[in-house]
């Protein structure tokens, strides 16, 4: 039945195109990563939750208005969906959790290292979990687990627990329209790619690490360095980087061929290098293109003076 | 190795004015972990990126061969458009190594300097001084005399220098 309103909030998007249905197999991978916590949980949550039936409803229902209006950011959606399966068990549990993404997403990813708690670290460290989760395990297997610790907890929780999926779903639908899924752009490298979602995604508490970044942690994988790789292979006769100031070359310094040795060097390295002694770093001979420049327009002013009379 | 080794090493606080010298030197001390040059090694000496020191091994088949020779390299903050200086702190009986440690290699030169040579190059232009010295541009003319008139008393002298201030 919960398993049902999941599917259901996923069809209006889902059926159409594959990449809903990568997001539809993410949503289900976390509900299996989250799954085997529940499983090692389930006997404490029971107890909870027959206590705190009430606080549950309050509470998930305060999580989803949150989550709602919420129109970016896989990492967020998945946060709300932290929450409300947090706020199912209690408010134990919730420290509870922070404790197990805390401990286990070292396996997962190199973010763990990061992780100071705080609530943007949370969502950091769960989303790399679950999206190099969805690297190695099989998307078949993944739909039952997930359906199969639904139905366990359909048994704990009513209605309640319906409203809150179907609202969730709703936010996920919503958040679908707009966010692209990443997973399958690139679906061999687990954890990189996801950034470009983490990126945009700093208006909110939950934000992402910026790539300039003050704090950001330097286990991070710098995302255009990976990027650039498969270009650099591609034309691998030209180096990536200036060999002078080790910065990457962007497009323009790349077809900028200064010297006809064919050394090439950043258009910044250049123009000090002209400013000092004006010579090739490959072959030391000066650069013609500075001589040129300057005689070229000398002598472009005294062919136009005699031109004029 | 770039993305590893580089951004791991990465304590060091990056100034604006200096980064660029500092990111280089970071890449060239990265290189020379992975791909040592044959008989040297070097490093900073200690937090100053800046400051490193190097070790020579005296060549086999040469007056210095067994000796260990210990070098500081200074890295001007401009580098690398600008040459690092390099000092042998082990006395050398060699006609373009004075007693103060100054060398005279036309690489180091400001004229003679290419922002694309590195450390590493220059560790192989010190070695090749070692085997062959130039007594044409001496930094101690009497040594590169004595190496024109009498190579054999030369490399005797400079085999007990090796002795005495290299072991």
């Amino acid at each position: 039945m919960v398993y049902d309103s999941i599917a259901n909030a996923s069809i209006p998007t889902a059926a159409s195109n594959s990449k809903d249905f990568g997001k539809k197999k993410r949503v289900n991978r976390t509900a299996k990563l989250k799954q085997s916590k529940l499983d090692v949980r389930r006997e404490q949550w029971l107890s909870q939750v027959k206590n705190r039936g009430f606080k549950e409803e309050t509470k998930a229902t305060r999580v989803t208005k949150m989550a709602a209006p919420e129109t970016h950011a896989a990492t967020e959606r998945e946060h709300s969906i932290v929450k409300l399966e947090i706020s199912v068990g209690g408010e134990e549990n919730e420290s509870l959790m922070n404790n197990y993404s805390d401990s286990e997403s070292p396996s997962n990813s190199p973010t763990s290292h990061t992780s100071s708690v705080s609530e943007s670290n949370i969502s950091v460290t769960n989303f790399t979990g679950s999206s190099s989760r969805s690297s190695c395990g099989s998307s078949s297997s993944s739909g039952d687990c997930c359906s199969g610790s639904m139905t366990d907890e359909e048994d704990d929780e009513d209605d309640g627990c319906l409203d809150d999926w179907e609202a969730i779903a709703d936010a996920l639908a919503a958040a679908d329209d707009i966010q692209k899924s990443p997973v399958d752009e690139h679906p061999l490298t687990p954890p990189e790619p996801e950034q470009p979602v983490l990126t945009p995604a700093g208006s909110t508490n939950f934000r992402a690490w910026r790539p300039d970044d003050v704090s950001r942690p330097q286990s991070l994988p710098n995302l255009v360095k990976q990027n650039s790789f498969p270009m650099k292979s591609g034309s691998s006769a030209f180096p990536s980087s200036c060999p002078i100031c080790c910065e990457d070359l962007d497009m323009t310094d790349s077809s900028f061929l200064p010297c006809p040795c064919g050394y090439r060097l950043c258009l910044f390295c250049h123009k000090r290098i002209l400013e000092d002694n004006g010579r090739c770093p490959g072959c030391r001979k000066q650069y013609e293109s500075h001589g040129n420049a300057a005689s070229s327009k000398l002598g472009r002013c005294h062919s136009m003076n005699p031109s004029c009379h | 190795m770039n993305s590893g080794s580089l951004t791991g090493g990465r304590s060091w606080p990056s100034r604006t004015s200096l980064t660029s010298s500092g990111k280089r030197i970071q890449k060239e001390m990265a290189e020379l972990n992975t791909d040592p040059p044959a008989d040297c090694s070097a490093g900073p000496k200690g937090d100053n990126l800046y400051h490193w020191v190097a070790t020579l091994f005296g060549p086999q088949g040469t007056p210095y061969d067994g000796g260990i020779y210990f070098l500081d390299i200074t890295f001007p903050a401009n580098y690398p458009f600008k040459p690092p200086k390099v000092v042998f702190k082990t006395r050398i009986y060699h006609c373009n190594v004075d007693s103060t440690g100054n060398v005279s290699l036309d690489i180091l030169e400001e004229n003679s300097w290419s922002p694309a040579l590195t450390i590493s190059k220059v560790l192989l232009a010190l070695r090749s001084i070692f085997t062959n010295p130039n007594p044409y541009k001496p930094q101690v003319p009497g040594i590169a005399h004595l190496y024109l008139v009498d190579k054999s008393k030369h490399d005797s002298l400079a085999a007990e220098w090796t002795q005495r201030f290299a072991k």
